[in-house]
């Protein structure tokens, strides 16, 4: 490195304006930590740099690779498992939330193009006059859309959404090249997943910012109905309701169908943390049917059949817990974010797995936070299944609710860490939800070759090593 | 800071994940994207969201933080202290700390390291030399008509010095309504603007010469039109064992007022010390109710917009503050109000500015101009 730190700003400033781009250690320290900072410690990017557009981050990624100088994309800053957490000294980190424009909503073809920085909320506000909405993660609704379809293919709130929601992309690469995935490649149409050649588009996804930028991406959008219901049904333990889930599922009858225990998520679900939840059954499988005059009320029958035969207790629920579950299900999650306020701080391992394997997943986060010495208390989990229901796709979510400041708690959590990706591993998972340096590492031994195929692939794309490296392998 | 504390902060900070609802109002059941925090709206960079504010203060606590950059300087002081991230969090994760004190406490330690703003030192050498935070040399003309009442109306700096018709339509309210008061023979600054500004010390003088003053008055409730002043003489002041009121409340306590109703549409905007800090929502909306109509706007009560100048941000970002005022000035407009009332002299002035400075013909007022104006004498 031949030049000194300000010559890089002045450099940067040149492209993004005096005002986007700094390297004052206070503005650094603001995105030095994220919740997952007992794994990932903090650590300063050397400069903060704020593009306005598209041809701002070409440029600035021709600047950077040319200096070789690390870069991490940054959407709207919900960010977890230390991905936007630098690893390398000098790193750039890439806010883009300045680029937030909706490019077009087009509602006729239901899909959305939004720029980086483009929330769920700001796409929901515009998307429901046409009674449409995107497939909402169970994250808050101020969590980048573009970001969450880029990252993966996303576990939703609605499990009737299915699982890929996003259509095409617009990517710029470290050379300052831009692709485009899908009809995107070929029209002005970028409203088709399979373009020329591979599936390009699940390619690239699924790397956390470790090929280039995203700066423009096309999603589905889903309707909307006026017809809802919701139904909660308490159960004792997570394997019963097994049955339930999979006639929902495989008859397609509920918008939304959440197993969640009675201590976390349920709260937020239901909005309030003043509601004696020890009394009811230890899982509550949250229900949404929605649909059309006619298919709603024969769904709604069905279901109400299902329930009677489940096993379960119908709990009854104040008309405000309905409203709760029905506006974080399909508006996005607000109230849910409560489960933040539990204990200060949360862990999980999100994974993709059968429904078959529900209660051993279970069993094994029990054990395994057990053994470490995680009290049982703070030990909890949810299913989130997903249609179209191959292989009875469901996300899991084995969670650990804990104070943020106990700093001795971090040591556990490590070590169930550690026990559990094996165990998880061994037990059979179709794969985990978000990919990341801790979970990346001892998976990739499992996959053989295609581990070399995936690190050759990105050298490829980035042969100077400067996209976000560290947060794979 | 003593390490108890210090370990309190770091507690509170560690408890922040950084899901950033914080920054917007409630978005169920409207579905309407709403930004609630000013700073991190105009500014952009994290470091102006309370989330990185809290990343910063941690930096600083651990002594990592070594020089006081302008970086560090704007992300700390250009905070209005609204406390609207607070209101949204506690709704979400029943956090612990107020944010508000959270980042005066980080204020006083830049203060302690001899970092302060050049432009609140100056204030502080005023308030030394004038013991007003204007530095203004003449007094504001109140006769004290009633040297033994009860009612004590402390005006405080703004509305003796930057917006005297305010003082001017409390006074005239007193007498129109034939209410005994007075006004301290010698009114300090309250101390208000030092301890936003993390200047601890300097407050002390003044509030002791105040209570000092309110003692020997023998007053047994003071009047406040200032909700800046009578936050800081709720909570910074000890109990000096007489009744503290805002204007609106001690109008809504006196009640059967003869008012005329002017037949305006206005939208109220809750000041934050008044709302957010004192939980005063309702009586504002009583006493204003009965001389205007009312409009309401989408921000209100614990998730109103700030007007931009608390703080201590008015004296050192103004174009920031002028910019949160206009935007709250464009909230009022499409709510349908021809007028934006306010029940503190800070956010009056500010907002004023801006509309001064808009040319679009909103009117600003406070809530006991338009009482003054609309009671029959």
């Amino acid at each position: 490195m031949t030049q000194s730190l300000s010559k890089f700003v002045k450099e940067l400033q040149a492209i993004v304006g005096e005002e986007n781009a700094t390297d004052d250690q206070a503005i650094c320290a603001s995105y030095s930590r994220d919740q997952h900072w007992h794994f990932v410690p903090a650590k300063n990017p050397a400069y903060i740099v704020r593009p306005a557009n598209k041809e701002e981050v070409r440029r600035v990624l021709t600047f950077a690779n040319n200096e070789k100088i690390p870069v991490i994309p940054y959407s709207t800053g919900i960010n977890v498992r230390g991905l936007t957490i630098p690893v390398h000294e000098r790193s750039i980190l890439l806010d883009l939330s300045r680029m937030n424009r909706i490019v077009e909503i087009n509602p006729e073809m239901k899909t959305a193009t939004v720029e980086p920085g483009v929330t769920f909320g700001m796409l929901l506000e515009k998307t429901k006059k046409y009674k449409l909405r995107p497939a909402f993660p169970d994250a808050p609704l101020t969590a980048s859309v573009l970001a969450n379809y880029y990252l993966r293919g996303i576990y939703q709130t609605s499990a009737v959404d299915g699982h890929d929601h996003t259509l095409s992309y617009e990517m710029v690469l470290p050379n300052g090249e831009t692709i485009k995935t899908g009809s995107r490649s070929l029209s002005e149409m970028p409203y088709f997943r399979y373009g020329v050649g591979p599936d390009f588009t699940g390619v690239f996804c699924a790397h956390p910012g470790t090929c280039g930028v995203v700066t423009e991406l096309t999603a589905k959008l889903y309707r909307l109905y006026d017809n809802r219901k919701e139904y909660f049904v308490g159960f004792d333990d997570a394997g019963t309701p097994r049955k339930i889930i999979y006639n929902l599922m495989h008859d397609e009858l509920a918008a939304s169908i959440r197993l969640v225990d009675n201590q976390s998520w349920l709260k937020g679900i239901c909005g309030t943390f003043d509601y004696p939840y020890e009394k009811l059954p230890k899982f509550v499988l949250c229900v949404l049917v929605e649909g059309v005059d006619g298919i709603f009320e024969a769904k709604d029958k069905l279901v109400q059949e299902y329930i009677t035969e489940s096993g379960g207790t119908v709990l009854e629920f104040p008309e405000e817990f309905k409203r709760t579950f029905e506006e974080e299900s399909l508006g996005g999650a607000e109230k849910s974010c409560m489960v933040f306020g539990l204990r200060g701080n949360y862990h999980c391992i999100g994974l993709y797995g059968p429904l078959t394997l529900a209660a051993k997943y279970y069993e094994v986060h029990e054990k395994t936070a057990l053994e470490v010495g995680i009290p049982q208390d703070h030990i909890h989990f949810y299913i989130n299944p997903i249609y179209s229901f191959h292989g009875q796709l469901c996300y899991f979510e084995l969670d650990i609710f804990y104070d943020g400041g106990d700093l001795g708690f971090g040591e556990k959590l490590r070590n169930y860490n550690e026990k559990q990706f094996h165990r998880l591993l061994d037990l059979g998972i179709y794969g985990w939800f978000r990919p990341y340096a801790g979970i990346i590492g001892p998976t990739a031994d499992r996959i053989g070759y295609l581990a070399d195929v995936w690190k050759k692939y990105l050298r490829i794309l980035d042969p100077n090593e400067i996209m976000n490296r560290g947060k794979l392998f | 800071m003593e390490q108890e504390r210090k370990d309190e902060i770091l507690s509170a900070i560690h408890h922040c994940v950084k899901c950033k609802l914080c920054s917007i109002s409630s978005f169920h059941p409207n579905a309407e994207w709403l930004p609630l925090c000013p700073s991190g709206q105009f500014y952009g960079y994290q470091a102006f969201y309370a989330p990185g504010r809290m990343e910063i203060f941690r930096e600083i606590l651990d002594g990592e933080i070594t020089e006081p950059s302008e970086g560090l300087l704007k992300s700390v002081y250009a905070c209005t202290l609204c406390g609207a991230c607070y209101e949204r969090c506690k709704q979400i994760t029943s956090v612990e700390l107020r944010l508000p004190e959270l980042f005066e406490e980080m204020r006083a330690e830049l203060v302690k390291k001899g970092w302060a703003l050049d432009v609140h030192k100056n204030i502080a050498e005023k308030i030394k030399e004038t013991r007003n935070a204007y530095g203004e040399k003449y007094e504001y003309k109140a006769k004290s008509p009633d040297g033994n009442a009860d009612v004590l109306y402390y005006i405080g700096c703004t509305a003796r010095y930057r917006v005297p018709e305010i003082a001017d339509a409390m006074l005239q309210i007193f007498d129109k309504l034939g209410i005994k008061y007075r006004v301290m023979n010698e009114e300090w600054c309250c101390g208000s603007v030092l301890l936003r500004t993390g200047q601890v010390e300097a407050a002390k003088e003044l509030m002791e010469h105040n209570i000092e003053e309110i003692k020997r008055s023998g007053a047994k409730t003071v009047v406040f039109t200032c909700p800046g002043c009578l936050m800081t003489f709720e909570k910074n002041y000890p109990d000096m064992g007489v009744e503290l009121l805002h204007s609106t409340q001690f109008l809504t306590r006196l009640g059967g007022m003869k008012v005329k109703k002017q037949g305006l549409e206005v939208a109220y905007h809750d000041p934050c010390h008044l709302g957010r800090d004192l939980g005063i929502y309702d009586e504002p909306r009583a006493v204003l109710s009965t001389v205007a109509d009312i409009k309401k706007m989408k921000r209100e009560r614990e998730e109103a917009w700030c007007c931009g100048s608390g703080g201590g941000v008015k004296s050192a970002y103004d174009e920031f503050a002028l910019w949160s005022a206009t935007e709250r000035l464009k909230e009022a407009k499409e709510a349908g109000a021809k007028a934006l009332v306010s029940a503190c002299p800070f956010c009056k002035r500010n907002l004023k500015e801006a509309a001064d400075k808009e040319g679009k013909g909103t009117e600003v007022y406070d809530i006991v101009e338009l009482v003054n104006r609309s009671l029959e004498g």
